[in-house]
């Protein structure tokens, strides 16, 4: 039985309690204390690196900081970093994975430090590569040093043998990779009497402009990097015939069954397996994946794994060009907080510990550990050293997260890894050839350094309706005229002030 | 004197109270008479004030355009920018018919269900099996979503999953289950079946518990059959139960379970998937879009709170106790 006083007795209680806490907001955060530099960054190991670690006391010695790092989960980087962004514990410095709304927002709020004039003065944060720092940037301005990550990836690795049993040659052509699928398919490649082999693999991965395997086949048609200049203006590349034509070549594909039928669902962790089990034979990834693949090969039987897994660079397109694909040459970047860090003077302390962690010295440390520890140095490579120690193996897996917080905008400062065998070392420095070649042809994202306002606030629901449109037209639910409807829903639920404000943005800056 | 036992209209006999005290009297008073009664109360108040009333403060960043750089409180107003941006949005009536189609197959499939396994149980006589069983379909109610999801694609996979083979081998037909959007909502009201209506049932075999027992002696002599039994003493015997489930499941209906939906998802059924709850979590969480996922959250509420009261409304209408 509640009397209308109790009741009230009850609603004052809580709006008491709602006014308590409603104050907590408002209140100052002491000093920056600066011999003490907080970092947030993502690790993709299962364990973070413990700060009683060797390369964790290494670090705070060649920085002279006292170094805290709180390491997050790589998966669920993204909705702590919003969540933290937030709250009042901000880091000194945060590391960005990528150029997401939510950091864009905040920056232009001034949440960051504008480094656009401010990185030159230190001779380690000094890019060689001002392209990659404007893509980086937020229209023009530097709000992080960016983590230089290697520009070129794009490859197709298949399995050689299946090749060579064939007497197929290695794809060239996007007609050729048809070729290879096809024949992969029907012409029992294994061995084993049976139709049970299919051509390519792709997992999940419907995002648009995630260097995904549609993506790099669409770039390969000549639609472009996302953005592309048609009749003087800047418009989608998906707005091209060359993104249609890209899309009904992967149709005829999957329709042809030289996909893995289950494409929209098969788990992306699990890509591997149809290779390395010799279901599906060809995989359109990054170069860094050949070496896994050959890795896993040596794996599972030591005796014999060379020769499993070649692999190519881009393709060339139908027009007989080769429009590589290329990555915006950054892995995200560090940004300085600007209500951890007040003045100009905090911040030249915090710069200059960046420029620190970019030496040569410390690039070594983050990327290869410590010498004479866990690696040693021969040909001017990181060989690791076997067996491995104790110490060694912390080491070893340390460096796998501390590699996040490298900078290298001045090229790599690091040792390469030196491979553990001759034929793992060839497949390595193939690599290398490959790509640097592909990087020549390269077709870039010119509309990467801008941003458009309307983008931020509604991107990603605007990019969802292209890309599951390309799944559902991929996978025959809706034919080539719902694709293009689906564009043009695009355009009018706010994609058109989008392409507005990206070629205004790119007249002004050209 | 024997307390007097007062029979509510739901038919549960409650104990009378002390009269009310007159209204002149001062809050006072009327604290320090019932003092014991409201300290009982007060660790309850306080959970709620502290964990549920006072976080509503937030609910302002819905008018606001939120920065968490600025704070909630520099952060500009924008009145109802918010609210006319996602009305006028494709995704809206996409999101709400998702939404209620998926709450009300829940509540027209799920929820009957749960009241048919409690009156089965409720029926075996055996005192063993019945617990057995009742232990056994506790069970998957402890399972994360996770797990019946990875259950789910284990069973349903193309091309290597058991149920693919049977079903399709049944019908003669080669539907892929997890990615057709056809299928999306079967399978989702098949987890919720397999996960939660064993669990429910809990609630149900209490009420089934306190049904008199005479009234079934007397039925039996009148020559009532089993079913007659159920129909006319079961039923009636646990309907303030129902009712009062009924809107307490309404209340809850377009929380539709974001996890469970979020690991269904992919690109070829996000059209029938997306539902209110993991859009906030994609525009808000993954996209920092604070403001505006929470103005379709506090619309979600909205029209959450109107269902519950409606439920209340009508079931007073037709002379059954409500929830308040």
């Amino acid at each position: 039985m509640i009397t209308r006083k109790t009741s009230l007795a009850a609603a004052v209680l809580t709006a008491a309690a709602l006014a308590l806490t409603a104050c907590g907001g408002g209140s100052t955060p002491a000093a920056a204390d600066l011999s003490k530099v907080t970092i947030m960054a993502p690790y993709l190991e299962a364990q973070p690196p413990s700060s009683d670690g060797a390369v964790h006391q290494k670090l705070e010695e060649l920085t002279g900081k006292d170094v805290e790092i709180s390491w997050v989960p790589n998966a669920s980087y993204g909705d702590k970093q919003n969540i933290t962004m937030a709250s009042d514990d901000i880091p000194q410095l945060m590391v960005f994975t990528t150029k997401s709304s939510a950091f864009i927002k905040n920056a232009e709020a001034g949440a960051f430090w504008d480094l656009t004039d401010k990185l030159e003065k230190y001779p380690n944060l000094t890019t060689n590569t001002p392209e990659v720092q404007a893509n980086s940037s937020i229209n023009g301005k530097v709000y992080g040093v960016f983590r230089a990550r290697a520009a070129m990836r794009a490859a197709v690795m298949f399995r050689q043998d299946w090749l060579d049993k064939l007497g197929l040659q290695a794809p060239k052509t996007t007609e050729d990779l048809y070729k290879v699928a096809k024949a992969f398919t029907e012409q029992d490649p294994d061995g084993n009497g049976q139709q049970d082999t299919y051509g390519i693999t792709i997992p999940k991965w419907g995002g648009l402009g995630t260097n995904s395997p549609y993506d790099i086949i669409e770039e390969w048609y000549g639609a472009g990097n996302r953005w592309t200049e048609k009749d003087g203006k800047l418009v989608p590349s998906f707005e091209t015939d060359e993104f249609l034509e890209a899309n009904a070549f992967v149709k005829k594909m999957i329709d042809e069954g030289l996909v893995n039928p289950d494409f929209a669902t098969f788990d992306g962790t699990k890509w591997n397996e149809p290779f390395l089990n010799g279901k599906g034979g060809i995989i359109i990834d990054v170069d860094s994946r050949v070496s896994q693949i050959v890795n896993l090969f040596k794996q599972t039987n030591p005796a014999d794994f060379e020769n499993k897994v070649g692999f190519v660079g881009n393709l060339e397109g139908p027009d007989g060009e080769l429009h590589a694909h290329p990555t915006d040459g950054y892995g995200g970047f560090i940004a300085v907080s600007k209500s951890q860090v007040r003045t100009e003077a905090e911040l030249d302390q915090i710069l200059e510990f960046l420029n620190e962690m970019n030496s040569d010295e410390v690039a070594v440390l983050l990327n290869n550990g410590i010498e004479g520890v866990n690696f040693t140095v021969e040909d001017g490579a990181a060989k690791a050293i076997t067996p491995e120690t104790p110490e060694g193996k912390t080491i070893n897996a340390d460096v796998k997260s501390y590699a996040q917080l490298g900078i290298n905008v001045r090229g790599n400062n690091f040792y390469l890894p030196k491979q553990a065998s001759e034929y793992e070392q060839q497949v390595y420095d193939k690599r290398l050839e490959v790509t640097a070649n592909d990087l020549k042809s390269a077709v870039y994202n010119p509309a990467a350094p801008y941003v458009s306002e309307t983008y931020v606030s509604k991107g990603a629901q605007l990019d969802n309706i292209v890309s599951d449109a390309r799944i559902q037209y991929l996978a025959g639910q809706i034919d080539e005229q719902g694709l293009k409807d689906a564009i043009k829903l695009w355009n009018t639920s706010g994609g058109d002030k989008v392409k507005e404000e990206i070629n205004k943005l790119w007249q002004e800056n050209k | 004197m024997a307390a007097p036992v007062i029979e509510t209209k739901a038919g549960e006999r409650v104990a009378p109270v002390a009269p009310a005290p007159r209204k002149r009297r001062g809050l006072a008073v009327h604290l320090a008479h019932y003092k014991w009664l409201y300290l009982l109360l007060l660790p309850g108040v306080l959970y709620f004030a502290v964990f549920r009333y006072a976080p509503m403060y937030g609910v302002v960043i819905a008018f606001k355009d939120y920065v968490p750089f600025l704070g909630i409180n520099e952060s500009p107003w924008v009145g109802f920018q918010h609210f006319q941006d996602f009305f006028a949005n494709p995704d809206f009536g996409r999101l709400l018919g998702n939404t209620l189609i998926l709450a009300f197959l829940n509540l027209g499939i799920a929820f009957p269900l749960t009241i048919v396994l409690a009156l089965l149980l409720n029926e075996v006589r055996l005192s063993i099996l019945k617990r057995t069983v009742q232990t056994l379909v506790y069970i998957p109610h402890f399972l994360s979503w996770t797990i019946v999801a990875s259950l789910s694609f284990l069973l349903f996979a193309l091309d290597i999953g058991p149920m693919f083979h049977f079903i399709n081998g049944l019908l003669g037909t080669d539907i892929d289950f997890l990615s057709d959007p056809a299928w999306f909502r079967p399978l989702i009201i098949l987890q919720e079946i397999w996960k939660n209506t064993g669990w429910g049932t809990i609630i149900f075999l209490a009420a089934l518990a306190g049904v008199d027992q005479d009234q079934y002696e007397a039925a039996i002599i009148d020559g009532a059959g089993r079913f007659r039994r159920v129909w006319h003493i079961t039923l009636p015997g646990i309907r303030s139960t129902i009712i009062v489930m009924l809107i307490l499941a309404i209340g809850q209906m377009l929380n539709t379970g974001f996890e469970q939906i979020y690991l269904m998802t992919n690109a070829l059924n996000r059209g029938v998937a997306d539902v209110f709850d993991t859009y906030v979590y994609f525009v808000g969480i993954t996209q920092g879009a604070y403001s505006y996922s929470t103005a379709v959250g506090l619309f979600k509420s909205l029209v959450g709170i109107v269902l519950i009261f409606g439920t209340n409304w009508v079931a007073k209408r037709f002379n059954q106790s409500g929830l308040f």
